[in-house]
């Protein structure tokens, strides 16, 4: 490990790894300073400082409300996805091979067809229905959404792994559900991860059946939608600058227990 | 339409379990309308004062796409807007097809407080806005009309104008000359479409970017990206308020109107007039809104009721509308899916 | 069939299968069958070639993607397991900014006056300001930007449960580091890159909003065509462009796991 990591392949490959952050956070380094602006429209640099936005964001109670709204759905909807996507891909992995392409037809379509075609058809439904303004809806319609990428990305951690283990685990009197559980599942926990994660931004970031289906009920892209229809001004900056902060110190405040609690054990 | 029925009956079913019971039917009302500081604005000016003062529970409904979403809830044959905002395109293909109720003007408005252009037998014409000439101040010469945005020679500089053909070729027949009284006329003969693409032809090449949503040009004419475009009044004059170096050419602009309608079905059709004449037939109200949003209402006696200084910088203020023309909505319903292809083509070439 | 699909295929049954039949119902039902919409996809230009146009810009985002999140995803995984969340997370941080905040800060950063033409400028590598916005770079740059992590995760998930052991068993056999990495490692993730590639391909496909925004005229995508139908309630030519679109994907996916599979399965030949 050490003589790899002095490399000069190695210097490269960590220097390619910064630039890569830097690209990613190029947005953000303009987003942050226009949060502080104290003037109507998105400027950079802003002629004005202030926490004007944030005081707007902090004294408005829809804002606060589409917040919470929409990590409360993404959180369900990501839970929901992963696991419902999880058990598809192992479950499609042991399925007759003919019935295998129309099953992964069935699952990868929604992610090919527009959502606003999606979306207009579960209006008609949810107008049959009656359950317009209705957040489980809303979860259950984007656990679908997530549904294509969970299957894509466990499926393919599947592809790799050895199918031995789960049989060598019943060869050994394991039932069925336990030799899932300890033995098909440990290794795919980090792809089972990865699409918690993707599912969970899917639906933080989803847009156009919240604005179908969810019209009493604002989530958090459809008040930034609804925003830049019109006046476009720099709360929706405040907000992302909010999020980015608040993400950071709970990960900065993991990291730091959890090297406390490394060094007590130590 | 079995299978599509059966379905119904079926989901109907299934919804049974998820659904909460439905509270007694007191008089009430759903409203869809634009979301964001609108929808608080609308809150504040309309729908707030008209429960206190009805005593009538208002639901308030953040909306897209409302005319395919109109469309949706009259197949499934459960309307569920009792009153909706429209824009252009939506109001144009809503009354096409025959998804609006008429409107009874006698009932809705009978001190006759709006101007009978601003009555149509399916909708109202609530807030409007304009698509006007914007210019940057400090970049030179100042056009003051679109025959001066078409002449590059005299105004150089990077321009912009809306990635749609409505405006764009009532704004190419203005600067080749043809009078605002007739865009239309010209506009109903395919010469007159030809005459509008040629004379787009000479300004696309300076033309740098093709905009889609209204705070884009703003964006741009802010960052410099241009100099010249066409842009919603909206936010402009908060920009030169603050000192920023845009102004407002009203000369050509084209009047974009929105709508108020009752869909085809609303479950409480009368509730529905009594919130039109509520939002359409005060001064005071529409005053209070187009004190908060540059988005003035035709009601009668508005401007009377705004100080100068708040009522020159509206698009229906009688000194802009003079220099205006009103964008005709059904025209463009009925022709707007060829020219859009065609301009799509157009703007590929 | 087994019973752990039955959630996955309660939830696509009900939210998608469902919906997409009433609308493909309505759609192409008027009320007999009809090709019309489809023949007006062919033989109007516009169409076609805004459809190509798109399958290009997704195809180039996908390429661009994956070159850049496969070695991002290689160097997290190389690192120390205790390190490896704080460098995902870096990677994540960008995607709790909203989509549409993001492209605008693009607009506010390629700009003519915007701070990288301002800083090229000062630095004297540009003469004078160049035209950034509204061009198909910018498309690149804002949806790269928008859907790198995505690539990353995905890489990732394949590579992390790759045997660390197995590398470093092939370091002891005398393997050389990039020996081993090309004939241990990069075959066993290739399936992730394959599958990277896929999900930001399809992703990029349903995209209009973004290129609308930064590109130019002829970035137009062909999500934006069923987006102007919709909103016309036009649901015949919407559906047909999506059917187009849907049947067009699957096809295109299929050709590319079976080429992927033959050279993932070629590469593990070659080691063995």
């Amino acid at each position: 490990m050490k003589s790899l990591r002095n490399s000069p392949g190695s210097v490269l490959m960590t220097l390619f790894f910064i630039l890569t952050i830097l690209f990613l956070f190029f947005p953000i380094m303009v987003i942050l300073p226009m949060s502080f602006s104290a003037g109507e429209t998105l400027q950079f640099p802003p002629k004005s400082w202030g926490l004007r936005w944030y005081r707007e964001y902090f004294n408005d109670d829809l804002w606060r409300a589409s917040t919470f709204r929409s990590l409360r759905i993404a959180l369900m909807a990501s839970i929901l996805s992963t696991a419902a996507g999880t058990l598809a891909a192992v479950g499609l992995d042991r399925t007759r091979k003919s019935l295998v392409p129309v099953f992964t037809g069935l699952f990868l379509a929604p992610a090919i067809i527009p959502n606003v075609i999606i979306a207009l058809g579960v209006f008609i439904m949810a107008v049959w229905t009656g359950l317009t303004s209705s957040e489980p809806l809303l979860v259950m319609v984007h656990a679908m959404l997530g549904l294509p990428f969970v299957l894509l990305i466990v499926g393919a951690a599947l592809r790799q792994q050895d199918p031995s283990l789960e049989n060598a685990a019943r060869v050994f009197g394991a039932g069925p559900v336990q030799a899932f559980v300890t033995a098909t599942l440990p290794p795919l926990t980090p792809a089972i991860i990865s699409s918690l994660i993707f599912a969970f931004f899917i639906s933080f970031d989803e847009l156009i059946f919240a604005l179908f289906v969810m019209g009493g009920k604002v989530t958090l892209p459809v008040r930034i939608w609804s925003d830049l229809q019109h006046f476009i001004n720099p709360t929706i900056a405040s907000v992302s600058t909010i999020f980015i902060i608040a993400t950071t110190l709970a990960m900065t405040t993991a990291e730091i227990l959890r090297r406390r609690s490394a060094n007590r054990n130590a | 339409m079995n299978t599509l029925k059966s379905m119904k009956l079926g989901l109907a079913g299934l919804a049974i379990g998820l659904t909460a019971a439905i509270p007694a039917n007191a008089e009430k009302l759903t409203l869809s309308s634009s979301g964001g500081q609108v929808a608080q604005l609308m809150q504040g000016v309309f729908t707030g004062p008209f429960t206190k003062e009805t005593g009538i529970e208002v639901e308030y409904l953040a909306t897209t796409d409302r005319a395919s979403a109109i469309k949706a809830m009259v197949l499934a044959g459960n309307t569920i807007w009792d009153v909706t905002e429209l824009n252009a395109i939506e109001y144009a293909t809503a009354s096409l097809s025959g998804w609006l109720e008429p409107l009874d003007w006698a009932v809705i408005d009978p001190n006759n407080m709006l101007p009978d252009s601003a009555k149509l037998g399916d909708a109202g014409i609530a807030a409007t806005y304009s698509n006007i000439l914007a210019i940057r101040t400090d970049k030179g010469a100042a056009p003051g009309s679109w025959a001066e945005f078409w002449d590059v020679e005299n105004f150089p500089g990077p321009r912009s104008l809306q990635n749609q053909p409505f405006d764009n070729l009532e704004f190419a027949l203005q600067a080749d000359g043809v009078a605002k009284e007739d865009l239309y006329t010209v506009l109903s003969t395919p010469e007159g479409v030809d005459r509008a693409f040629a004379k787009l032809d000479e300004i696309k090449p300076h033309v740098v970017a093709w905009w889609t949503t209204g705070a884009q040009p703003i964006q741009m004419l802010a960052d410099g990206e241009v100099h010249y475009t066409s842009a919603f009044n909206g936010r402009l004059t908060k920009m030169a308020a603050e000192g920023q170096p845009v102004q407002i050419v009203w000369n050509g602009g084209a009047v974009k109107p929105s709508y108020v309608a009752v869909p085809k079905g609303a479950p409480n059709r009368a509730t529905a007039d009594k919130f039109l004449t509520f939002m359409l037939t005060s001064p005071e109200r529409a005053a209070g809104f187009a004190s908060y949003a540059p988005y003035p209402f035709f009601t009668k006696g508005l401007y009377d009721l705004l100080p100068t200084e708040k009522g020159i910088i509206l698009p229906t203020h009688p000194d802009n509308l003079a220099q205006q023309f009103v964008s005709n909505d059904l025209y463009w319903g009925a022709n707007y899916n060829e020219l859009n292809e065609r301009w799509q083509d157009w703007v590929l070439e | 069939m087994r019973i752990t699909l039955i959630p996955a295929l309660l939830l696509a049954l009900i939210f998608f299968l469902i919906p997409v039949f009433i609308m493909f119902y309505q759609g192409l039902f008027d009320p007999e069958f009809t090709t019309q919409h489809f023949d007006r996809f062919w033989n109007r230009g516009a169409y076609l070639r805004i459809f190509i146009n798109s399958v290009k810009i997704s195809a180039i985002t996908g390429l661009l993607c994956v070159l850049i999140g496969y070695p991002t995803a290689y160097f997290i995984v190389r690192r120390p397991p205790s390190v490896r969340p704080i460098l995902l997370f870096l990677v994540l941080v960008p995607m709790w900014m909203s989509v549409l905040v993001r492209t605008y800060a693009w607009m506010v950063l390629l700009g003519r006056e915007g701070l990288i033409n301002m800083a090229l400028v000062y630095v004297g590598i540009l003469d004078e300001p160049i035209k950034m916005m509204y061009t198909s770079g910018a498309v690149y740059v804002a949806m790269v930007q928008i859907l790198l992590p995505v690539a990353v995760i995905t890489c990732y998930g394949t590579m992390a449960d790759i045997d660390q052991s197995l590398l470093s068993a092939a370091r002891v056999m005398g393997a050389k580091p990039f020996a081993a990495f090309r004939r241990v490692f990069l075959p066993l993730s290739l399936e992730g890159a394959v599958t990277g590639f896929l999900i930001v391909f399809v992703l990029s496909m349903g995209f209009f909003i973004v290129p609308a925004l930064v590109g130019g005229p002829k970035d137009t995508m062909v999500a934006n065509i069923i987006a102007v139908q919709v909103a016309k309630a036009n649901w015949g030519f919407a559906a047909s462009v999506a059917l187009i679109l849907l049947v067009f994907t699957l096809i295109a996916m299929t050709l590319i796991r079976v080429v992927s599979k033959r050279l993932i399965y070629s590469a593990r030949e070659e080691t063995s």
